[in-house]
């Protein structure tokens, strides 16, 4: 430090409280790092153990940071940990927990190579949860490369399988075209705002008359996440990428990634874009209804669950965006859209983690996803059959499982506002729910009424892990339906999203 | 010199690299399309940064380099990989003879 | 700067811009029309020394020089590794561009048609004034660029670290034989 200041450097004024959560998640990748070089082979059953604690470990700053309950900012507001960032850091880490406990048996009986496996994993959620904090074009685009160059490999694990490769290749080359149109919005905003701060950015786009460029630069934003997030008509590497990738992989890819895609969209447009609504909302409108009809009318027809899964992802995706498309209306309701997101983000999480779940444990055994290979689960296996359906039903929206809280967020938020766009878009959202009640409900009757098709019934040997990784998942899908106070109280806080530094 | 010079040649840059990637097949060839893109946008930064007498455009322009240098080389290495596991079916069925 | 007259300096600028700016763009249109992958690769070399020079035109001698060595030097060798390792897959008769050609080009010059309407709209004959103002006056030293670097965007450099170290293990894993 000294010697820093005698050449008249200024030691950057970093809070290492609000960046601990990091800071642990650097640490463990460094002990992954560690004891995958000179562990071993010994060592190789120690890494799921040790990423999860980890993971659990980095929970720790988090809770402190909560009970602080001080908005910390970094780097003239670059750099923001408030309530809003903390709900998301801690989604992403227990989200990253659960799909350890996911990979833990699956990667290990595979021909994987395990510690790059976990590494690669903490690399991705460390992108993510620098993502809840970032608040200028900078750091958004390093955190969102971050999480997905990581993913975009994970995707390609399985070395051997052709439908793995084309998985990882169909991905990347989306996300990279992605993050390249991104960046050129990006570009055109810092030279016609002068800063790369968000709220900087807002500050200086203000105005009635929009000129062309900002349009632009916002169109190309906006579409830079909606790759993402697989909106439609972005979203055709979503299916493939889902169905090619290991499972525990997709979970990963289906949750996390999309989570923090919505994230940063949502960042960057209620803070960056909330005085140009004319250009962002009838974008995101369009999007969300394309998103949620197309999402569900392909969905019907998959005979794949992990297909008619993506498919389904792509349709939650739509209900995620049609709350940001009437946030520009007014103050409140933005501050209700970001309560919707948030609030059906940690939803999902948690019930298509769990889907997941189901589906991994089912395939031990019969070694497929197809919707038909399910039949007389029931019979054999009656909690993988409750659980699964638990989360379809938590999909579908069925009261008392957490997705109907979730749904419901979403009707308050575009009914708030009272334009016509919102009623409009209202009620596109429930149309989409009853198609997609077909599909989800279809799975359930497969596993409940149909006979296993080759009629062998033994009991599926579900491994600790997952039980584990279905115990919370249900946990919550359970708990949140019953009691959504639970949640609305973290995310209904008045100064939730402290919007600049 | 206007701004708009390096402005409008970085759009044509954008313009090629996006033709590109919708007309190309091969993969390392898309990669390459993207690479243009991405000048396009480091084009627009360093202007900018001279239009506006600030460094921020020249460091983002760094950062943008160091993620291509990143993106390329993971590429690089799915597609060698998705070419020697085709390539490598055939060298198992040549050990196969050789018994 | 004392032997050439300000105006001079400035027509002879705006000669280097427009050589550069053919060249790029026609290296630009080769790259993605011809058929040869090896070729591609070193028209994207003449595209990317053609825009260090324009760095330079832009006083961002620093940029420029890591555009040579990080640009030039590693990511155009590793394309070349990546064809090399690869080649026998291009068989012959395999074309490499997908029937679209018409519809892209339509979406491609439309696309630049809206920029330019954009970017002259909001622009429009702005000048540039490189001429006469010191590079610390641009803020475009390399002390600056680097306090800019390691104080006001600390995080993003780091995170560009752990970056680079996950994509390096992943990228061993995945390219190498086992």
């Amino acid at each position: 430090m000294n010697i820093l200041a005698a050449v008249g450097v200024d030691n950057p004024p970093l809070d290492w409280h609000a960046l601990a959560p990091e800071l642990v998640l650097v640490g463990l990748l460094a002990v992954l790092l560690l004891v995958d070089a000179f562990g071993g082979e010994r060592s190789r059953w120690a890494m799921p153990s040790l990423t999860g604690i980890g993971l659990l470990a980095a929970l720790i700053p988090v809770a402190t940071l909560a009970y602080d309950g001080v908005v910390r900012s970094m780097f003239d507001g670059a750099y923001v940990v408030d309530n809003y960032a903390l709900l998301f850091k801690a989604l992403f880490l227990i989200a990253g927990y659960v799909v350890v406990l996911l990979s833990t048996n699956y990667i290990a009986e595979g021909d994987y190579w395990e510690g790059e496996y976990y590494q690669l994993l903490v690399a991705s959620l460390l992108g993510m949860t620098v993502m809840a904090s970032a608040r200028d074009l900078i750091s958004v685009f390093l955190a969102l490369e971050l999480l997905s160059i990581p993913a975009y490999m994970l995707a390609a694990w399985r070395k051997r399988d052709l439908g793995s490769e084309e998985a990882g290749m169909k991905y990347y080359l989306m996300g990279v075209f992605a993050s390249a149109i991104l960046l050129y919005g990006m570009s055109l905003l810092y030279g016609m705002t002068g800063s790369t701060l968000l709220v900087d950015i807002a500050g200086a786009i203000e105005g009635t008359e929009v000129p062309a460029l900002v349009a632009l630069a916002v169109v190309l934003v906006v579409v830079g996440f909606a790759f993402k997030v697989s909106a439609v008509p972005f979203h055709t590497w979503a299916p493939d990428t889902y169905q090619g990738a290991p499972t525990p992989v997709t979970a990963f890819l289906a949750v996390g990634s999309k989570a923090a895609g919505f994230v940063a969209l949502m960042t960057v447009v209620l803070i960056a874009f909330p005085t140009q609504p004319r250009i962002f909302e009838p974008l995101i409108w369009a999007l969300a209804a394309v998103t949620m009809i197309v999402g569900n009318l392909i969905a019907l027809r998959q005979t794949n669950l992990v297909r008619m899964l993506a498919y389904s992802g792509v349709a939650q995706a739509g209900y995620i965006l049609a709350p940001l498309a009437v946030a520009g209306v007014s103050g409140a309701s933005a501050a209700m859209a970001v309560e919707a997101v948030s609030t059906y983000l940690v939803i999902y999480a948690a019930m298509n983690l769990g889907a997941f779940a189901v589906v991994i444990a089912v395939a031990r055994k019969t070694g497929s996803a197809e919707i038909d290979s399910y039949g007389g689960l029931f019979s054999y296996s009656p909690v993988l059959a409750v659980c699964m359906s638990v989360f379809l039903f938590s999909l579908a929206g069925i009261p008392p499982l957490a997705g109907w809280y979730g749904k419901l967020t979403i009707f308050l938020a575009l009914i708030e506002p009272g334009t016509l766009a919102g009623y409009i878009l209202a009620v596109i959202v429930g149309l989409a729910s009853v198609i997609a009640l077909f599909y989800y409900a279809r799975v359930a009757k497969v596993m409940f009424v149909d006979p296993a098709p080759d009629g062998d019934t033994t009991p599926i040997r579900v491994p600790m892990s997952l039980a584990a990784a279905l115990t919370i998942t249900v946990a919550v899908t359970l708990v949140v339906g019953v009691l959504p106070q639970v949640l609305a109280r973290v995310t209904g806080a008045e100064t939730f999203l402290s919007i600049g530094g | 010199m206007l701004l708009n010079q390096f402005l409008l040649l970085a759009a044509v840059l954008f313009c090629i690299g996006v033709y590109g990637v919708l007309t190309r097949r091969n993969g390392v060839m898309v990669l390459m399309s993207i690479e243009l893109i991405l000048n396009a946008v480091n084009i627009n930064l360093i202007a900018f940064g001279t239009y506006l007498s600030d460094a921020t455009g020249q460091a983002f322009a760094l950062f943008i380099i160091a993620v291509a240098a990143a993106e390329v080389g993971v590429g690089l290495a799915i597609v060698l990989m998705l070419f020697r596991n085709r390539r490598s079916i055939d060298i198992d069925a040549v050990d196969q003879l050789k018994g | 700067m004392s032997i050439l007259a300000v105006t001079e300096v400035l027509v002879a600028q705006n000669i280097a811009f427009a050589i550069i700016a053919v060249g790029v763009v026609v290296a630009g249109v080769r790259l993605v029309t011809t058929e040869n992958v090896v070729h591609a690769a070193l028209w994207l070399v003449v595209v990317l020394a053609g825009i260090a020079g324009l760095y330079i035109l832009l006083a961002a001698e620093f940029t420029a020089i890591v555009q040579v060595l990080v640009y030039i030097g590693a990511i155009v060798v590793l394309f070349l590794f990546g064809i090399m390792l690869t080649r026998a897959r291009l068989g012959e008769g395999e074309t490499v561009n997908k029937k679209m050609r018409a519809p892209a080009l339509v979406i491609a010059v439309a696309m630049f048609a809206l920029m330019a309407y954009s970017l002259w709209g909001y622009f429009g004959s702005t000048e540039l004034e490189v001429m006469g103002r010191s590079t610390a006056e641009l803020g475009q030293t390399t002390a600056q660029v680097a306090d800019t670097l390691f104080l006001t965007y600390l995080i993003p450099f780091e995170v560009v670290s752990v970056l680079l170290l996950a994509a390096l293990t992943g990228a061993i894993v995945l390219a190498r034989r086992d």
